[in-house]
C-alpha cells in the first residue's frame, strides 16, 4: 500500500523511538512483569497516545493508517508498548470521541490525548466474555448519579489508567439493549483495582480486575444514550481490532527479522542454516504471511479513514494477522532451535506475546462470526 | 540575532547498506535517505539558539541531487523554513562543490548571523564543509563545538579537543561546526511531523546561489567504493567449554596475540 510522506515520517519516528528507547528495556519489563511507566510517559510526549485525536482536544489529528504504522513499529520490538497505546487510543479515548457529548470531550480528551492520563476499557467479566449480555455489573439511577456495582476482569492498563469506559446493565430485562456505557474516574468513591493478572505474554502491560462498589457515577458521565452500551462496545471494538491487527503484524515482523538474522549467522555442517532450502522455504512463508497480514491491516485502517463502516475489514485483518503472528513466531522459535526456547533470544517472547492477539478484543472465533455475519447478510 | 541557518545533508541510511561479499561493492538498494544523524544535533542546536532569540528566523539549508523529500523531515525538527537546492549536477558533489553551493544559499538568504554545520556526514565524513563555508563567506570558523552560550552577538563556545576542552568567544557572524555531544537530538513528535506541512520550503536554483553549471563540477572523481576485506578463520573449538578455552588461549598465544 502506498504511504503518504506524513505516514512514512510517523512510521520512521515510531521506529526510531522503538529502537532507541523501547528495545533496550523490552526483555527486562517482560522478565520482571514491570509496567514501563517511563516510556509510556514519553509516548505521550511524542503524541503517540493522542495520534488519532483531533488537535482541538490536544491530539495530533493523525489518521488511522499512521496509527496502525506506529502500533506495528512498537510491537516489532515490544508488544507490551503497543498494547498500552492500542488500549488507550482505540478503546479508552475513541469511544469518548465518537459517542461523547461536547462537555465530555472537552473534559476528558485533552488529558488522554496528551498522555497526562491513561485510559482503559472495561467490558469483560468472569461470566461475560464473548457473551456480553451476561454481565452482572449493574447501574441504578438515583438522583443525579448512577450507582454502579460490579467487577471487570482482564482490563489492560488497569492499574495505571485514570479514565475508564465501564459497561453495566441499566435494564437487565432488555439483554444486549439493556447495557449502558459510562465514563468512570479512578478517584470516584467505590472504585478500586483488584487482582493483577500474571500472564503468559505482554508481561509488562498492566492487566487487572476493576471493582466498583456502590460507585456513584454522575449522570453526566453516561456515554451515549442509556441502552446503547452494546453499540458503543461493538463499534469501539471494530476500531480496536485494527490496533490489535497492527500489533500482530509488528510481532510477526520482529520474529521474522530475528529468524532471518539467526539463520544467516548460525553455522551447521559448515554452512549457514539459511543455505538450506528447508529453512529458506520456511522463511519465505513467514515473510509472505506477515506481508499479507500487513496489507489486510492497512486496508482495514484505510477503510476506517474513508468509510462509515469497517467492521468486516477490521475483523478480517485481526483474524488473519493474529493467526499469522502465532504461526510466524512459532516458526521463528523453530528456526532458532534449542536456543530459541530460552530467553537468550527474543523469539520466545514474540511467541508468547503473539498468542494474546488471537484472544483479546474478540477471539479468532468471534472474528469468524463477525465475518460470516457480514458476508451472509 | 536575526537569522540562524543550519546546514544538513540528506544521506542514505548506512545501517541498511549491504556489501556484496564477492565484489565488495556497496548494495544501496534497501537503503533509504534520511537526515544525516549528526546534522540532527545541528538542527537542535539551532532550535536552542532560537529559543534565546524568539524573533530570529531559523532556516534549514540543504543541497543535492534529490533533496526535496527531505524538507518535511527537516521542518519537523524545528526550523521555521527550509531553503533547498535540488540539482542533478550535485550527484557527485565533493566538499569543494558542496561548500560553494551552501555559501551561495547563505548569501542568497542574506544577513545570516550564525551558520551551524555538524562535524561530518555519515556517508563520507570529510569534516570540511564548516571551515570551507566560513572561508567562502569570510566568516570566522569554530569547529568541534560541544557547548554553545550566547550574550548578544557574542558566542561563547566550548571546543572538545583531543587534549582537553578549549573555550573561545567569537562575534557573529560566524560558522560553527558542532560535535554530536553538543546536545541531544530529540525525536520529533507526531504533532511536529504533521505541523511541518504548514511551514514553507523554498526551492532554489544554481543561479539563485550565484553559480553556473561549470562552477559545481566536482574536482574529485570517485572511481569506485569498496568495503574493506575482513576474513575470519572460523575455527570450531568444540563444545567442551574448558577445553575450548584452553585451545583458544594456546592458539592466540601461538599467534603472538597474548
Amino acid at each position: 500500500m502506498f504511504l503518504t510522506e506524513d505516514q512514512k515520517l510517523i512510521q520512521n519516528m515510531a521506529r526510531e523511538f522503538a529502537e532507541k528507547e523501547v528495545a533496550p528495556i523490552a526483555a527486562d519489563i517482560d522478565k520482571n512483569h514491570r509496567f514501563p511507566a517511563e516510556t509510556a510517559k514519553k509516548m505521550g510526549e511524542l503524541g503517540l497516545l493522542g495520534l488519532t485525536i483531533p488537535e482541538e482536544y490536544e491530539g495530533a489529528g493523525g489518521d488511522t493508517v499512521s496509527y496502525s504504522l506506529a502500533v506495528e513499529e512498537l510491537a516489532r520490538v515490544c508488544a507490551t508498548h503497543s498494547v498500552i497505546i492500542s488500549a488507550h487510543v482505540s478503546l479508552g479515548a475513541a469511544p469518548i470521541l465518537k459517542f461523547g457529548t461536547d462537555e465530555q470531550k472537552k473534559k476528558y480528551l485533552p488529558d488522554l490525548a496528551s498522555g497526562r492520563k491513561l485510559s482503559a476499557f472495561c467490558l469483560t467479566e468472569p461470566g461475560a466474555g464473548t457473551d456480553a449480555a451476561s454481565q452482572k455489573s449493574e447501574a441504578v439511577l438515583k438522583g443525579d448519579n448512577y450507582i454502579i456495582n460490579g467487577s471487570k476482569v482482564f482490563i489492560t492498563n488497569g492499574a495505571y489508567a485514570e479514565t475508564f469506559i465501564y459497561f453495566a446493565m441499566t435494564d437487565k430485562s432488555k439483554g444486549l439493549k439493556g447495557i449502558s456505557a459510562f465514563i468512570v474516574e479512578k478517584g470516584f468513591p467505590g472504585f478500586s483495582v483488584g487482582q493483577v493478572e500474571d500472564k503468559l505474554g505482554i508481561c509488562g502491560s498492566s492487566t487487572t480486575e476493576i471493582i466498583l462498589k456502590d460507585c456513584a457515577v454522575p449522570k453526566a458521565n453516561l456515554l451515549g444514550k442509556e441502552g446503547e452500551g452494546f453499540k458503543v462496545a461493538m463499534q469501539t471494538l471494530d476500531g480496536g481490532r485494527i490496533g490489535i491487527a497492527s500489533q500482530a503484524v509488528g510481532i510477526a515482523q520482529g520474529a521474522l527479522e530475528a529468524a532471518i538474522t539467526y539463520a544467516k549467522q548460525r553455522v551447521q555442517f559448515g554452512k549457514p542454516i539459511s543455505a538450506n532450502q528447508g529453512l529458506q522455504w520456511m522463511l519465505a512463508d513467514m515473510a509472505t504471511r506477515t506481508e499479507a497480514a500487513r496489507q489486510l491491516t492497512r486496508h482495514a485502517a484505510l477503510a476506517k479513514d474513508t468509510q462509515p463502516r469497517f467492521g468486516l475489514e477490521a475483523a478480517q485483518a485481526k483474524l488473519f494477522a493474529a493467526e499469522a503472528a502465532m504461526w510466524v513466531t512459532t516458526k521463528a522459535v523453530q528456526v532458532h532451535g534449542g536456543i530459541g526456547y530460552t530467553r537468550s533470544y527474543p523469539v520466545e517472547r514474540f511467541m508468547r506475546d503473539a498468542k494474546i492477539t488471537e484472544i483479546y478484543e474478540g477471539t479468532s472465533e468471534v472474528q469468524r462470526m463477525v465475518i460470516a455475519g457480514n458476508i451472509l447478510a | 540575532m536575526k537569522k540562524i541557518a543550519v546546514c544538513y545533508k540528506w544521506v542514505l541510511n548506512d545501517a541498511d547498506i549491504r556489501v556484496n561479499e564477492k565484489s565488495r561493492e556497496l548494495d544501496l538498494e534497501k537503503s533509504k535517505p534520511q537526515i544525516n544523524e549528526y546534522d540532527r544535533n545541528g538542527l537542535e542546536t539551532g532550535v536552542k539558539l532560537k529559543a534565546l532569540f524568539p524573533e530570529a528566523e531559523l532556516v534549514g539549508v540543504t543541497c543535492g541531487p534529490d533533496v526535496e523529500p527531505s524538507t518535511k523531515d527537516a521542518l519537523s525538527r524545528g526550523p521555521d523554513t527550509v531553503y533547498f537546492l535540488n540539482d542533478a549536477a550535485l550527484a557527485e558533489a565533493d566538499s569543494t562543490t558542496t561548500s560553494k553551493v551552501l555559501a551561495g544559499i547563505v548569501r542568497h538568504l542574506g544577513n545570516v548571523d550564525v551558520v551551524i554545520c555538524s562535524e561530518g556526514s555519515s556517508d563520507v565524513y570529510a569534516q570540511q564543509n564548516g571551515p570551507r563555508l566560513a572561508a567562502l563567506l569570510g566568516y570566522p570558523s569554530v569547529s568541534y563545538v560541544s557547548a554553545v552560550s550566547v550574550d548578544g552577538d557574542v558566542l561563547t563556545l566550548d571546543r572538545k579537543l583531543e587534549q582537553g576542552t578549549e573555550t573561545v568567544t567569537v562575534k557573529a557572524p560566524v560558522v560553527i561546526s558542532v560535535s554530536p555531544d553538543v546536545c541531544d537530538a530529540p525525536i520529533p513528535s507526531v504533532k511536529q511531523i504533521l505541523g511541518a506541512k504548514k511551514k514553507p520550503a523554498h526551492a532554489l536554483t544554481l543561479a539563485d546561489a550565484g553559480l553556473s553549471a561549470d562552477a559545481v563540477k566536482p574536482l574529485i572523481t570517485v572511481n569506485s567504493v569498496k568495503a574493506p576485506l575482513s576474513s575470519r578463520k572460523a575455527v570450531n573449538l568444540g563444545e567442551d567449554v574448558p577445553e575450548a578455552v584452553a585451545k583458544l588461549v594456546k592458539q592466540l598465544a601461538g599467534e603472538g596475540l597474548l
